[in-house]
């Protein structure tokens, strides 16, 4: 009965997460089905929180869960009528096939992790305590949750979008289930697995490269086994993920003015505000990203369209919060120039803090010294604008996390550091995975004709997909 | 054929590689007793908890009682939780109490020392469900209450004090 439910919950997911997908991107470009059910797995989340948040404004009880299920289904028999399609097939070759089983076992290593430990500390009282309350109360977070001094440890101010789902899973089952909570952070690894093939073979023109980077993104220990890590329930993985795609979809979009890539890119970064509130420092260095590429590739203004669902996000849930009388967050301190300017000598011990970081290798391992080869190595490419992109999204989150601790209001401000550095990093940990990519193939502009091998799908045949048997002729 | 092996693209293919297998050696180790040091844990509902409550009182499976003890009381008064300054089994103990103390409002006392005395002669009973002691000597005046493994003990006040 626990499969079935869980089934339904996951399936009600994805079939809302690709019914989006089809409308954004309207049979434009060809994705594969691993592309397709990391995108819909993603947007699918992404709707589910957002419409248990909002339905649960005017109802609750039994009604929420079955108007949130309705509109899941018609966006489902919305993707059903306008499939997204697939590109032509490709027989794998055997270096691919093998690399692929490593992935397959590795992903099911995950699974076996995530149900071995049990929900870290904040996966447990910042997150799914969410989950439970609003479980317990008909689906909707009780209104003296967000201003009880006693329960201001649970960070009542983060956003929805982990707890949410973790509170469909609940509706489904009938019960808050701290271990079927779980399943969904290991769904994140596969998502993000996915993506990195996917991304890997459209940046690079050759899948296996892609499957390569997939492979080596179980051996970063922060990402597998750490405290924080992709099993742990924290929001810091799927942020990465989320992130992730965001980036990844916008320099696709780069390339031959792609706007289903770049439309996908846009609801990938509506959603970073809604993971966690560190989303909103990576939304503003993706948002700036993004106006860089329209600029660059000359877009119509009509473009920057795509920052107002993130932006209706980030001011619909501070107003919220202010409705609901919620407790302010007493980690930092009023963010303002007097604050700045007294607490500059911090700058130094924190840029120690975070290099001392890079070079932890039980954490990292060598994953950061990889991604510094791979960035001196597209120094050489930064007229290209996909690297620029790259480089800024791997760096400026990096420099405006070393800067939040300066306004931190902790007694001893680098044991904040210290607690929360690791997982901050790994926010932009995926991008480092792209940036090595870029790297290794070193597709150059010297050899464009590259990116056709074997029939690939790649983001210059995904933006001129319209005439497919054309272009491939 | 030149330029498929120069050396350049050489160099290329063996430092990728290099790095490949370096960044094995130093992950391989730590992700194997990372992934080797837990067992398979019993899947119940209250997992987390339970396993939180028997690592930091040694009881196993403790987290359904806790709930059921703070479900028979009025839903409307408050659980008043004292935790130790600088002790972090006492604070982690305590937040997983208020967590489970739900639909009640919390207050999270944190004391300097093991005698809460002062600050319980502060509260009005008659607001108080019930008053929890994470790592904290419940005071003698106090009625004993429910005890969960080393470190945990609940003490309900009466529904109706005569």
């Amino acid at each position: 009965m626990t499969g079935l439910a869980l089934l339904g919950a996951f399936g009600t997911v994805l079939v809302a997460g690709y019914g989006l997908l089809t409308l954004l991107v309207r049979q434009e470009a060809r994705f594969s089905l691993t592309e397709q059910i990391a995108f819909s797995w993603l947007l699918g989340t992404g709707a589910v929180s957002l419409l248990l948040w909002i339905f649960g404004l005017f109802v609750h009880g039994v009604l929420l869960p079955a108007l949130v299920s309705i509109v899941c289904l018609s966006l489902g028999f919305v993707g059903w009528r306008r499939m997204v399609p697939l590109p032509l097939r490709h027989n794998p070759k055997s270096f691919e096939i093998f690399l692929a089983i490593i992935v397959a076992i590795e992903i099911a290593i995950v699974f076996y992790l995530s149900f071995v430990h049990t929900l870290g500390w904040d996966g447990l009282l910042n997150w799914e305590i969410k989950a439970r309350y609003a479980f317990a109360n008909g689906g909707v977070l009780p209104v003296t949750y967000f201003s009880d001094s006693g329960r201001a440890f649970s960070h009542p101010e983060y956003p929805l979008a982990i707890p949410f789902t973790e509170l469909w899973l609940y509706l489904w089952l009938d019960e808050a289930d701290q271990f079927c909570a779980k399943t969904i952070f290991p769904i994140f690894y596969v998502v993000g697995t996915f993506l990195l093939v996917a991304l890997g073979r459209r940046l690079s023109g050759r899948t296996w490269i892609g499957l390569l980077m997939a492979a080596f993104l179980f051996f970063v220990p922060q990402i597998t086994v750490e405290a924080g890590s992709a099993t742990g329930g924290y929001a810091d993985f799927p942020l990465s993920i989320f992130f992730l795609a965001s980036i990844g979809c916008l320099i696709c979009a780069a390339e031959q003015g792609n706007a289903a890539f770049f439309r996908l890119y846009a609801a990938c970064l509506t959603l970073l505000p809604w993971v966690k509130r560190d989303g909103v420092i990576l939304w503003t260095v993706a948002a700036a990203c993004g106006v860089f590429v329209i600029l660059r590739t000359k877009r119509s203004p009509l473009f920057f369209l795509g920052f107002l669902p993130g932006l209706l996000i980030i001011c619909g849930w501070h107003f919220y919060l202010s409705t609901m009388h919620a407790l302010q967050p007493a980690d930092f301190l009023p963010v303002n120039l007097e604050t700045l300017g007294s607490h500059l000598y911090r700058i130094p011990p924190l840029l120690s803090a975070f290099l001392a970081e890079f070079y932890n290798l039980p954490t990292w391992s060598l994953f950061w010294f990889v991604v510094a080869v791979g960035v001196v190595y597209l120094l050489r490419r930064m007229r290209d604008p996909r690297v620029l992109v790259l480089l800024a999204a791997l760096i400026v989150p990096i420099f405006f996390y070393l800067l939040i601790y300066v306004f931190s209001s902790w007694p001893s401000y680098l044991d904040h550091v210290g607690l929360s550095i690791s997982r901050l990093l790994m926010h932009v940990a995926p991008v480092g995975f792209l940036i090595t990519i870029l790297a290794v193939s070193r597709r150059s502009e010297k050899n464009p004709a590259r990116v056709r091998e074997g029939g690939v799908v790649t983001c210059i045949m995904a933006g001129s997909e319209r005439t497919p048997v054309v272009e491939l002729a | 054929m030149t330029s498929r092996f120069s050396y350049g693209r050489t160099t290329h293919v063996m430092l990728w590689c290099g790095l490949a297998v370096a960044l094995l050696g130093v992950s391989i180790p730590k992700i194997y007793s990372g992934a080797t040091e837990n067992p398979l844990r019993p899947t119940r509902p209250l997992h987390t908890c339970d396993s939180y409550l028997k690592f930091a009182t040694g009881a196993s499976g403790a987290a359904k009682d806790v709930i059921s003890i703070f479900q028979s009381m009025t839903a409307s008064k408050r659980v008043i939780i004292f935790t130790r300054k600088d002790d972090a089994f006492s604070s982690g103990l305590g937040m997983t109490t208020a967590y489970l103390a739900s639909p009640h409002l919390v207050r999270l006392f944190e004391i300097n020392g093991t005698h809460p005395d002062n600050e319980l002669l502060k509260i009005n009973p008659d607001q108080v469900a019930a008053v929890v002691f994470c790592r904290i000597n419940r005071p003698a005046w106090v009625p004993a209450g429910k005890v969960f493994g080393s470190g945990l003990e609940i003490v309900p006040m009466p529904k109706e004090r005569r």
